[in-house]
């Protein structure tokens, strides 16, 4: 009996807790928009956040690398932990918070500059190598990681604002990972892209559970089921319910995730 | 009822006619502002291309030793006491001599043959004597100024009716100029001093030139870059990128847009008062223009680079703070580039509009008559602080004086101006298809 308990622990603790928020509160002026999120994500995992519009999924992804500094209104209270370390700690530079913590945007958003300098941009910036051959073992390795490799090997010095809206996402991809960042933020990465190019990217957020923790937030709901193991569902600022994606979408605990998965609302 | 989509309906029909309408006003005022502009530059260039010529005699001038230099050692302490008023009749006499050679009749009293020939030529010739002092003794071929009433007789502006009731000259003078003419020793050619020499006195129109208000201009179109640039951009990343959005914020900003609609003349008032009798910065110098200027035109530089930074994306914002740059690193690796081409735009625009400026001006006296070529530095007067003019005061000046000859520079001056902000207009488009083809 005891021997199962403890396999069962075994069982739990394997997956390590990357991220834990505890009594998030996010306010935007007067407007409550976060209320009292508790939620720990394991790393090596592909986390869905999914949710009616303006549930708070968003404003709840921005809070992991502080995105939300720039919005003067915007107030985040509670406790967001990477690693036991708290991010919201005056001591914390949103500045290196954020190489440690990447983000990959709706809109694919690459540098009006070369494919190469988009992606050495971070590295550079961030003094993460000391030559150039070492630049160019960092790019290489984050457009091989993005799967974008064999198609941009060839014209680097193209600009990156030149290639396909699936290519433009993959760039901004590798732009986040050559950073080396323990955590990956997807902020509905694929909702520009079409079904080819979702495909791709679905792949790729598959094989980069293999080094980060990835957390995503999407509309599909095919989505969120086909690329993540654990899945948050929220609702009006609340978190109804996180559990594994597949409990969310077989057995869900809450009526209002049923309904919601169901297509009743939102 | 059915309708049939091959018959149109009234309200359609009116509709119709109403776009039909808006675009013939659309079209009717582009043509009356063409209109006027070509109106505009055919007045301008058909009074101001004929100042860019002018009228000069050529002679052969004996340079005699026993007027021009009395110490017979070329002295230059003796030679230079000979004023203007010497080398006057030197000039007359060797135009004397000319028509005896060339059989012109002359029924004219010498000084009014010498009236034919500018003031300004006595001047040019005692200038070049007095720098080579052997030319004494010799006789020297000079192309001399014509007077402004000869000029404006071969530019038509003077014609023998004129003349006639004309002081200054005569009909006879200008038979006597004609058959000059008809000979070649008068000729009419292209002038480039007119760029070259400072203002003339009122008795001088045809010697008069922009070269003082051009470098004036200069000298403060460097003062306004230098400084309105840097202030601008700065002032404006900050407002926009930086600066929290509050009450306060919010204050200056209503009041940049209003300093960008305050009468230039009330900047003259203020440079006035605070860069001459408070600071006490030399009056009439281009340093004193210049920063009326700078105050004049930081607004609208002010306002035009925030709106070329309010047009970058912001998701190229958040890229770069996603990866983990500093706000300062996203604004001048990234924002900035790119509004870059509108933030040159404006700043030449600006400038442009500095350049033409003229009322703040005349407060803080560049309206003054000045022959001197400004220096850019000198130790008594400081940077920029030689007094000088500006040419749109120039135009001003040219425009007050008596004599129609200013008339025409007027116009040149205009015509130069005008050359000036286009060129300007045109670089601000060639760099703004620059930077923006790169992507």
């Amino acid at each position: 009996m005891e021997d199962l308990t403890q396999m069962d622990r075994a069982m739990s603790t394997q997956q390590d807790i990357k991220i834990s928020a505890k009594n998030v509160q996010v306010y935007y002026d007067k407007n409550h928009a976060i209320k009292d999120v508790n939620v720990e994500i394991a790393d090596k995992t592909v986390t869905a956040f999914i949710g009616p519009s303006g549930c708070g999924k968003s404003t709840f992804l921005r809070c992991i690398n502080r995105m939300n500094d720039t919005i003067d209104i915007c107030r985040v209270e509670g406790d967001i932990r990477i690693d036991g370390e708290d991010i919201y700690d005056p001591k914390v530079d949103p500045v290196q918070l954020r190489a440690k913590v990447g983000m990959v945007f709706q809109k694919p958003n690459p540098f009006p500059k070369s494919i190469y300098d988009n992606v050495a941009y971070g590295p550079k910036i961030h003094g993460l190598s000391r030559n150039k051959a070492e630049l160019d073992e960092i790019v290489e390795k984050s457009l091989r990681k993005a799967a974008l490799w064999n198609e941009a090997k060839d014209r680097l010095d193209a600009p990156g604002t030149g290639l396909s809206g699936g290519q433009q996402q993959r760039l901004c991809i590798a732009r986040a990972i050559a950073t080396a960042p323990e955590v990956l933020l997807m902020d509905e990465p694929c909702s520009a892209l079409d079904p080819i190019a979702t495909a791709q990217v679905e792949e790729l957020i598959d094989e980069l559970r293999q080094s980060y923790s990835v957390v995503i937030v999407t509309h599909s709901m095919q989505q969120a089921a086909r690329v993540s193991q654990k899945t948050a569902f929220f609702h009006l600022g609340n978190l109804v319910e996180y559990d594994d994606t597949d409990k969310i979408f077989t057995n869900p605990e809450d009526p209002r995730t049923e309904s919601y998965i169901s297509g009743r609302i939102g | 009822m059915k309708t049939s989509l091959l018959t149109l309906d009234a309200r359609t029909k009116k509709r119709n006619a109403a776009e039909a309408r808006f675009k013939a006003y659309g079209l009717s005022a582009i043509f009356v502002a063409m209109f006027a502009l070509l109106i505009l530059l055919t007045s301008v260039v058909s009074n101001g291309l004929s100042s860019f010529q002018q009228t000069f005699i050529t002679l052969e001038v004996a340079l005699p030793e026993d007027k021009l230099d009395k110490s017979g050692v070329r002295d230059l302490a003796v030679m230079s006491r000979v004023t203007t008023i010497g080398y006057a009749p030197v000039l007359r006499d060797a135009l004397l001599a000319k028509l005896d050679a060339l059989d012109i009749e002359n029924p004219l009293s010498n000084r009014d043959l010498g009236n034919l020939i500018s003031k300004q030529s006595a001047a040019t010739v005692r200038d070049r004597v007095l720098a080579n002092p052997d030319l004494v003794g010799q006789t020297v071929t000079f192309d001399l100024l014509a007077s402004g009433r000869i000029d404006g007789y071969f530019k038509g502006a003077v014609t023998m009716e004129s003349a006639a009731l004309d002081g200054n000259t005569s009909p006879e003078a200008l038979t006597i100029a004609q058959a000059l003419a008809d000979v070649g020793v008068i000729e009419t050619k292209f002038n480039w001093n007119f760029f070259v020499w400072p203002d003339a006195s009122v008795q001088r129109p045809e010697a008069a030139g922009l070269g003082v208000a051009i470098l004036g201009s200069l000298y403060m179109m460097i003062v306004v870059l230098v400084l309105a640039l840097p202030i601008g951009v700065a002032s404006s990343i900050y407002l926009e990128e930086f600066a929290p959005k509050n009450r306060w914020t919010d204050l200056i900003e209503v009041n940049i847009s209003n300093l960008a609609a305050v009468p230039s003349i009330v900047y003259g008032i203020l440079g006035l008062a605070i860069f001459i009798n408070f600071m006490e910065f030399n009056q009439s110098s281009p340093l004193v223009g210049g920063l009326v200027l700078t105050l004049m035109t930081l607004p609208t530089i002010i306002i035009s680079t925030r709106a070329a930074l309010k047009s970058v994306p912001p998701s190229i914002r958040d890229a770069a703070l996603g990866v983990g740059a500093s706000k300062m690193q996203s604004v001048f690796h990234h924002v900035l580039p790119l509004a870059a081409p509108g933030i040159l735009t404006g700043t030449i625009i600006g400038l442009a509009q500095a350049l033409g400026e003229t009322a703040p001006l005349l407060l803080i006296g560049m309206v003054a008559f000045v022959r001197e070529y400004p220096a850019a530095y000198t130790p008594e007067a400081g940077l920029f602080g030689e007094a000088a003019t500006a040419l749109p005061v120039q135009v001003f000046n040219w425009t007050q004086r008596s004599d129609p000859a200013f008339f025409e520079r007027a116009f040149g001056a205009v015509i130069t101006l005008l050359v000036f902000l286009l060129i300007m207009n045109a670089v601000a488009i060639y760099l703004r298809r620059r930077f923006e083809r790169r992507w």
